[in-house]
């Protein structure tokens, strides 16, 4: 296998494992919160789910990305593409974006949302507030991911 | 498409149709109670003439039976739960009564109740009492059980004259010890293993009396613990039968208890209609605190929709003899509660507003202005037409199908207006289940011209900034402030559309001219809330730096592209890994079960994801511009029922002389 292959598999890779990573934790640290809150009240479960669930998209644009790579280099569905180092390289650092915004972007909306969920354990009627916070956070991941196709997008391979 | 006028309203009559009238405001559900005692309106002339009133004792003997009917429910739903689906959980079924048929029947249901309470009380103390008898047998088995080896039986076990016999347990450890020092100090004594757990051993021992002392020294040493069991009669073995035998009895005993009161669970829908009538009745006894009174007469005053003044002077006229409504505007300044009105398809999206707060009472209702932008930018998140029609269709389907409360009608009609603007987006730019139905885009294909995407993402970005702008703008021009008008929303507006069209090459001159002209005002204006010329110079300079916010609220649009990019693409990878499974007739299987669940888990999660992000760019980018909230949200007093759905008669049945609940 080509060097050049290789790279752009590792940012397949890259993409989807950080990314990944950081949005398991920030689901654990959201869940936690989320778990003692329905001890107290069960009723609240829709509402909490909701803003649990958001740390988890961050490692969907990871493995968007994954896919997109994989895609473009034919291990999915195809015949395998000859990469050059530097495209191959180019497609790794096209993963670096949403691999690494992804990855501590989740962790920290994780606790965003988790201060969140205590917010309406409190006061239900906050939940707007309490969503917004979190998608504060995630805007950053969006424009990671957004910034990690558009270098695959234009790069000329 | 606003905030609806308030009147503030008194209402002022007899005491004997105190009662009667608070039965008419909860049935119509039109005003709001206010606390009549609280510091604006002690300041009138007439707040001396009256006292607080209150009926703190039928509201307590109304509590208590509310804790009564809640009981019995609990314990109905504890031993013979009923499983509620999904979809009951919506909101569901609830049973149609109308208001005399509802007070008609209460003297009934209280009776039942009362019955019910006292049977399932009495059936409670009988499993209490078998709950703790088997607690006991549970413990003595655990202390018996170790001894299970031992043949004797446990009341033969007692010291004579001339031999100690004991029973007891040691460390493991320790037990070597103790035979190697008996055998030193008392070589008549008998040492027999009963069991050995985990840490310690359960020994049978004698001695002789004549050398207790010395054997009691070596017992203490080794940490030997002696165990009596005093009432116990029999063997070991025996013993334990006899509990097992009694713990089965117990498990039966409470099978014909449970069985014998699970006739009861045909009366729960009566408690649960009976728990709504209380706290019907609980919640006028608890208003009264906000009413005052004078000897013979009651005041009371709260806030009503202007448009729903006649109805309501119409039914209390109808209802009541003595009973007088006085009405005013309120006066300039007085903040009063907020009541979202809007028309029947934009009414749903009040959701989306009052989630984020209910806006000020002098202010903008943002509702039907954020409803086209929402419905737009849920549709360019999903971008797929094919789950655009999912959603609308299983939308559609529970709206028509289900019963369910307000508010998940309202997520519904949400849910409904988004799957269609999906449909719509998804057919011009997006595909079909990912390209699963190979239909091209209509207009152009976003997934591959993301550059042209992104242009028209951020161009609906600057369009709704400035219908926000807009609507600032003409809230200042009609509430006078047309400075404010002029330098906050025009300036910056053109300012905006200046730096917009450098964009153009051929409009240079034009940007160039229209954007200094703008900045120009800006810092003239700007700083007008500062004293002194150089303050107000400088703070007029800095408000240029805002330009960035305003930049940086635009390009928060390309979320628009982003999200629509991801479903995209996670569809299209659902079903190049289902296709990889196809082939063989168990790969088709697994390909459609794959094809199913991907596209059923994309669904899911870009429903999240477009409806936190279309909402957050209205909360965020879109009311910043214009949406003040801290109003507080209108909260008529009326029916607050859980399990029934009344619909008022009244009047017609003399309520008063239906309810005769005893207490």
């Amino acid at each position: 296998m080509e060097v050049g292959l290789g790279l752009a598999i590792l940012g397949a890779a890259v993409a989807t494992l950080l990314a990944g990573i950081g949005s398991a934790i920030g689901i654990g640290i959201a869940g936690q919160t989320a778990a003692g809150v329905i001890s107290e009240d069960p009723d609240k479960f829709g509402l909490t789910i909701v803003l649990t669930a958001l740390p988890g998209t961050q490692g969907i644009y990871g493995l968007i990305m994954g896919f997109l790579i994989l895609f473009r280099t034919g291990l999915l569905g195809g015949e395998l593409v000859a990469l050059t180092i530097p495209q191959g390289l180019a497609l790794l650092f096209a993963a670096l974006p949403i691999g690494f915004v992804g990855w501590l972007s989740a962790i920290y909306q994780g606790k965003a949302v988790a201060a969140g969920i205590q917010l309406i354990a409190k006061r239900p009627e906050e939940f707007g507030k309490a969503m917004i916070y979190g998608v504060m956070v995630e805007t950053y991941a969006v424009f990671a991911l957004l910034m990690s196709i558009m270098i695959f997008m234009f790069l000329p391979i | 498409m606003a905030i609806a006028k308030m009147n503030k309203v008194y209402l002022i009559g007899h005491q004997d149709e105190k009662d009667n009238t608070l039965s008419i405001l909860q049935q119509v559900g039109m005003m709001e109670i206010g606390d009549i005692q609280a510091k604006e309106a002690s300041k009138e002339a007439w707040a001396e003439l009256v006292e607080g009133d209150h009926e703190q004792e039928s509201l307590q003997g109304l509590e208590a039976r509310l804790t009564e009917v809640r009981f019995a429910m609990d314990f109905l739903n504890r031993y013979y739960p009923v499983k509620k689906s999904m979809l009951e959980a919506l909101g569901g079924d609830r049973k149609a009564v109308t208001t005399s048929e509802f007070v008609a029947n209460a003297a009934e249901w209280n009776r039942v109740a009362s019955d019910i309470y006292r049977e399932l009380r009495k059936t409670d103390e009988k499993l209490m009492s078998l709950r703790n008898e088997e607690t006991r047998l549970q413990n003595l088995k655990t202390l018996v059980l170790p001894w299970e080896q031992l043949a004797v039986p446990l009341e033969e076990i007692y010291s004579t004259a001339s031999v100690c016999i004991e029973l007891g347990t040691l460390p493991a450890a320790e037990l070597a010890a103790l035979r190697e020092r008996l055998l030193a100090a008392a070589k008549e004594s008998y040492l027999a293993e009963v069991h050995v757990d985990r840490n310690e051993v359960y020994v049978f021992l004698a001695y002789p009396a004549s050398l207790a002392e010395e054997v009691r020294e070596i017992l203490k040493q080794v940490g030997f613990n002696k165990q009596v069991f005093p009432a116990l009669a029999g063997t070991p073995v025996e013993i334990l039968a006899r509990v097992g035998q009694e713990l089965v009895m117990i498990a039966e005993q409470r099978k014909e208890i449970l069985a014998d009161t699970e006739k009861q669970v045909e009366f729960r829908d009566i408690l649960s209609y009976y728990y709504d009538y209380l706290v019907m009745e609980r919640d006028k006894k608890q208003v009264v605190t906000n009413l005052a009174r004078t000897n013979n007469a009651f005041i009371m005053e709260g806030w009503i929709r202007e448009k729903d003044l006649p109805e309501l002077e119409k039914k209390l006229s109808a209802g009541c003899d003595t009973v007088v409504a006085v009405a005013r505007e309120p006066e300039p300044g007085e903040h009063f509660p907020v009541s979202l009105e809007n028309t029947r398809l934009v009414a749903p999206f009040e959701f989306i507003t009052t989630l984020y707060g209910v806006p000020h009472p002098h202010g903008v209702d943002p509702t039907l202005a954020l409803t086209p932008f929402f419905v737009m930018f849920f549709g360019l998140c999903m971008s797929d037409a094919g789950y655009g029609v999912v959603i609308a269709a299983l939308a559609a389907l529970a709206l028509w199908k289900l019963k369910m409360s307000k508010m998940a009608r309202r997520v519904f009609w949400i849910l409904l207006a988004g799957g269609i603007s999906t449909i719509i987006f998804g057919a011009l730019i997006g595909g079909w289940f990912g390209g699963l139905i190979p239909l091209e885009p209509l207009f152009f294909n976003a997934l591959l011209d993301p550059m042209r995407m992104l242009v028209y993402a951020l161009a609906i970005g600057v369009f709704q900034i400035f219908v926000g702008m807009g609507i600032q703008f003409y809230h200042n021009i009609r509430a006078g402030k047309i400075l404010d008008a002029i330098s906050d929303q025009l300036f910056w507006g053109l300012f905006i559309i200046g730096l917009i069209m450098f964009a153009f090459p051929e409009l240079k001159v034009v940007a160039t001219n229209l954007s200094l002209a703008s900045a120009a005002g800006l810092v003239l204006t700007q700083g007008r809330a500062q004293t002194g010329i150089f303050r107000k110079f400088l703070s007029g300079l800095f408000s240029l730096y805002n330009v960035t916010g305003f930049l940086g609220d635009i390009l928060s649009y390309s979320r628009l592209l982003a999200l629509g990019l991801a479903s995209s693409v996670i569809a299209m990878a659902v079903n190049m890994l289902a296709f990889m499974l196809g082939g063989t007739i168990i790969g088709s299987v697994l390909m459609v079960i794959m094809l199913i669940g991907g596209h059923t888990f994309n669904i899911v999660i870009n429903i999240l994801g477009s409806y936190v992000h279309s909402s957050r760019l209205q909360y965020l980018e879109f009311f910043n511009r214009f949406f003040v909230s801290g109003g507080r949200p209108f909260k008529p007093f009326k029916l607050n029922t859980n399990y029934v759905e009344v619909t008022a008669d009244w009047p017609g049945v003399p309520l008063q002389k239906a309810a005769q609940y005893k207490l």
